[in-house]
This record gives structure tokens, sequence and C-alpha cells, in this order.
């Protein structure tokens, strides 16, 4: 998997993951595990799941995952979510 | 006492499809994103010789005081007004104020709109940056007890703090200017036109999908929506602040300057604010699929505008270097007529900025730096002037 950054006014530090295909379902479901279970919009066929400090945003296809930082979202609150994501830089 | 459900009924949406007007408790709000609303508040206090800070401050306490009295009732005591004004600025956007200690002069904020809008797009503040926050609290004491006050920030986020805090201060000061404007201004009945569409693009579906989100406060009182932090602002705060502003710098012999600088905020927010649209999940899930050239991507992207109450506004004539639209009921010419009656020059600077910006935005290439100013706008006839519509022109700069 691999990660772009994308312009977003919500915070500088945004970025855009690609996750592998086969990786898709278990990581939305490690993720609702932690966070909660996926909000959906039909209306914009959008889903997330809302942690304290930041939300993780996809198409309802779950990928790529968005993830929208809050600015008190701190470098350990990253590393976990890197940790449920399986990614490494 | 009123209940919490019976106070967010009073702050119900209601849209008007024909204007795409969002009215709430008995105002009109436009959506902006805190890109936009902090650069607009840099451009007023960062101008030399007027009191740019104090324009803000005024406009918000004069058209708050307005919207609180409409949302509340008769039967309201003083703790139920106090809980409506906490419950309205959340509910529209702007963040979360703590009202509890307001009797003994204090309130304090744990998240804020503006500060975000600022950290995210003008970097750390020397200064304490909630200004509009001092004008609501100042509304809301208005409305709760009838006392005039002065409300002054003491601690803000966007300088390390922990919370906003404020301090209310009782003493001599004016009375708060009534929110006053006449005569309404109808919205046009012809749909006009026509307007360039593209069969791509279902313009009605993208205008569906937005109005359909509750734009409402998330449990900080914020709107993450597009990848921005969205508000409802009443459209009369932004013809107070925007009119007084270019008014004040009449008096100093740089009107023109001050309409540049507002249509470069305009022109910034274009470009800034739809490029996150455009790389958001929501564009991906709902408008990607429709969009087979930038030609749609324009039509989209006006169509969201659209929802969000800029302007009523249509394309009427597009090629790659040039862009002509037509707005039939935008904020910024009708509230003009509303407050100052018949204009002798054309009114609409967030729109003229804006068709740059996205003209820019989607025809331009590289860093947005790089394409600033690629587009020249102009606005040709104003509805401000007594025109049937807003007209805009965009060209590539040679």
């Amino acid at each position: 998997m691999h990660r772009e950054r994308v312009p977003a006014c919500v915070h500088p530090e945004t970025y855009k993951y690609f996750l592998d295909r086969d990786a898709v379902l278990p990581t939305w479901a490690r993720l609702a595990a932690r966070y909660g279970e996926p909000r959906r919009d039909p209306s914009f066929r959008t889903m997330e799941v809302v942690a304290p400090r930041f939300r993780v945003r996809a198409t309802f296809l779950g990928n790529p995952v968005t993830v929208l930082r809050q600015r008190a979202c701190t470098a350990a609150d990253i590393e976990e979510l890197h940790a449920l994501l399986g990614y490494t830089e | 006492m009123a209940t919490a459900k019976d106070l967010e009924d009073r702050l119900a949406m209601r849209y008007e499809p024909a204007t795409y007007r969002r009215r709430i408790a008995g105002h009109d709000v436009i959506i902006h994103c805190h890109h936009y609303n902090a650069r607009v508040q840099r451009t007023l206090e960062g101008a030399r010789g007027i009191d740019g800070k104090g324009l803000i401050v005024r406009a918000a306490e004069s058209v708050f005081a307005d919207q609180l009295a409409r949302a509340g009732r008769p039967e309201d005591d003083e703790a139920a007004r106090f809980a409506l004004a906490e419950l309205l600025y959340a509910h529209l956007g702007f963040g979360r104020i703590d009202l509890a200690q307001i009797a003994a002069g204090v309130v304090t904020a744990s998240s804020s709109h503006f500060v975000e809008g600022w950290l995210a797009g003008l970097g750390q503040s020397e200064r304490n940056v909630c200004t509009f926050t001092e004008g609501y609290l100042q509304a809301a004491v208005f409305a709760a007890t009838g006392a005039a006050v002065t409300v002054r920030e003491t601690e803000c986020m966007a300088r390390g703090a922990a919370c906003c805090s404020f301090v209310v201060e009782r003493g001599e000061r004016g009375p708060v200017a009534p929110n006053h404007k006449e005569p309404a201004i109808a919205a046009p009945e012809e749909r006009g036109g026509p307007f360039v569409h593209s069969a791509n693009v279902d313009e009605q579906a993208i205008i569906d999908a937005v109005v359909g989100i509750p734009m409402v406060g998330d449990a900080a009182g914020l709107i993450p929506a597009f990848s921005v932090y969205l508000a409802n602002m009443p459209a009369d705060f932004y013809n107070q602040i925007c009119i007084s502003f270019v008014e004040a710098m009449r008096g100093l012999g740089r009107e023109k300057a001050a309409m540049r600088l507002l249509i470069s905020d305009g022109e910034h927010c274009g470009m800034n604010t739809f490029r996150g649209i455009m790389h958001s999940p929501e564009w991906d899930g709902l408008i990607a699929p429709m969009v087979r050239d930038r030609a749609d991507a324009l039509l989209a992207l006006i169509a969201i505008s659209n929802a969000l109450g800029w302007g009523d506004w249509h394309v009427t004539a597009h090629t790659p270097t040039s862009l002509e639209l037509d707005s039939r009921y935008g904020y910024e010419a009708v509230g003009f007529r509303e407050y100052r009656g018949k204009a002798s020059a054309p009114q609409c600077a967030m729109l003229t900025g804006v068709a740059a910006g996205v003209m820019q935005l989607v025809y331009g290439e590289g860093t947005v730096e790089d394409r600033y100013g690629t587009f020249a706008s102009s606005e040709d006839r104003c509805v401000a002037c007594g025109d049937p519509a807003c007209s805009f022109t965009v060209e590539r700069v040679e």
C-alpha cells in the first residue's frame, strides 16, 4: 500500500491511503472494531469512522481511505492508525 | 424551561429550491469554509487606517442579536436564552462556547471555526483571533438580558492556549445597532437562461446531495465536510462587514483597493476550497463518476456553490480560456440593495473572485501560487445596480 498527500484545508497533513485490494475488507473490520461501525452517507456514497482526533473517510468501495486529522491529532494517534492500516513509511 | 429538543426545533434549516437559499431562525445562511472566513477577517483587520476589528464585532453583534431574538420565545427565561445562544453557535458550525459562568463575566470556548481557519490557512497568530466570537457573545448577552456589553478575548487557541477565554465587561457603551434593512428584494420569478449544461453532470443530484447533508455542528460544534470546516453564516453578516469595509476604505480614498482585496479573498477561496473538495471522498463518491472533462468539473463545482447558497449562478458561455456566468439572486447584490438601496457600481466581490478562482483551478497548471492571477474576472452587471441579474466575465490572462 502507499499514501499520497492531498490538498485539504482541514489539515495540511491529509493523506489518501491506497490499500491493497485484498486488505480492504479486513482493514475496515479492524477500523470498525477499534473506532466503531462506519457511518454511511448514501447521498455521496461515502462512509467513515470517527476517532477522537481524526476521521477515516472513503467511498462505499472502501479504498482509498482519506484520513482527516483534527488539529489536536498526535503522532501517537497516527502511529496507532498506521498499525491498524498496516502502513509503514 | 425549554427543553433541548424545543431549542433544536427552532433552529431547523428550511431550504428554498428556487433560490438555493437556506434559512435558519429567520436568517438566510451562506455556507463558507474556515479558509474564506479567516481570510476575510484578516483583510478587514489588516487594513491600516480603519477599525476592521470593530466592523466585525459590530456586525456579529447586530446580526446575531436579531437571529437570537427571532429564535427566542417570550416565555424563555434568561437561562433558556443563554442555552439557545450556546446551541445556535454550535449548530451553525462556529464551535463550542460555554456560557455557564457568564453571569460572573467569564466565557470559554473549547473549539472554534475561526481558530481552525486561521491556523490552517494563515499560520500561528501573534494575537487573539476570535473577533467574531466577541461580537457573537455581545449579541448573546443582549438577547438574554437586554444589556449592551463589551466582550474581550483574553486567551486564544490560535496563540497556543488550551481554550479560548473571554471576559464580559459592563460599562458605558452605545446601544446595540438594529439589523435594519428594507425593502426586501424578492427572488426573480423567471428562471433566466439559457444556461450551459453537460449531459454528463447531474447538477440537481449534486445539489440534492449537498442540501441533504446535515450541515450542523458535530460534538465540537464544527462541520467537517469536503475536507474543509464549513459554517452556516448569516448572509447579513457578510453583507454588513463587506459593505462597511468598503465604505470605511472609501473614506480613505481606497475603495478600489478594498474591492480588490475582497475579490482576492474570493479568488483564493475558489481555488483552495474547491481544490480540497475535488480531492475529497465526497467528490470521489458522487461527482467524479460524472466528470468526463474539465468543463464537467467546472459545472459540478458551480452546482456545489449553488447548493452552498452563494449565488444562484449559472454558466452562460464557456471555453477553456473564458467563462461567463449570470447570478440571479446572489446574497452580495441582494444584501447591498436591502441595506443601502441601488448601487452605482457592481458589489459582488466574492463571486467575482470565485469565478476566476474556479477557472484557475480547473484549467490552470501547477501549484495554487502558480495559478493565482492567471485568469481575470469582472462583474459587468449587478442586481445591486438594478440589473435583472449579475453578469461575470472571466478570461485567461495572456
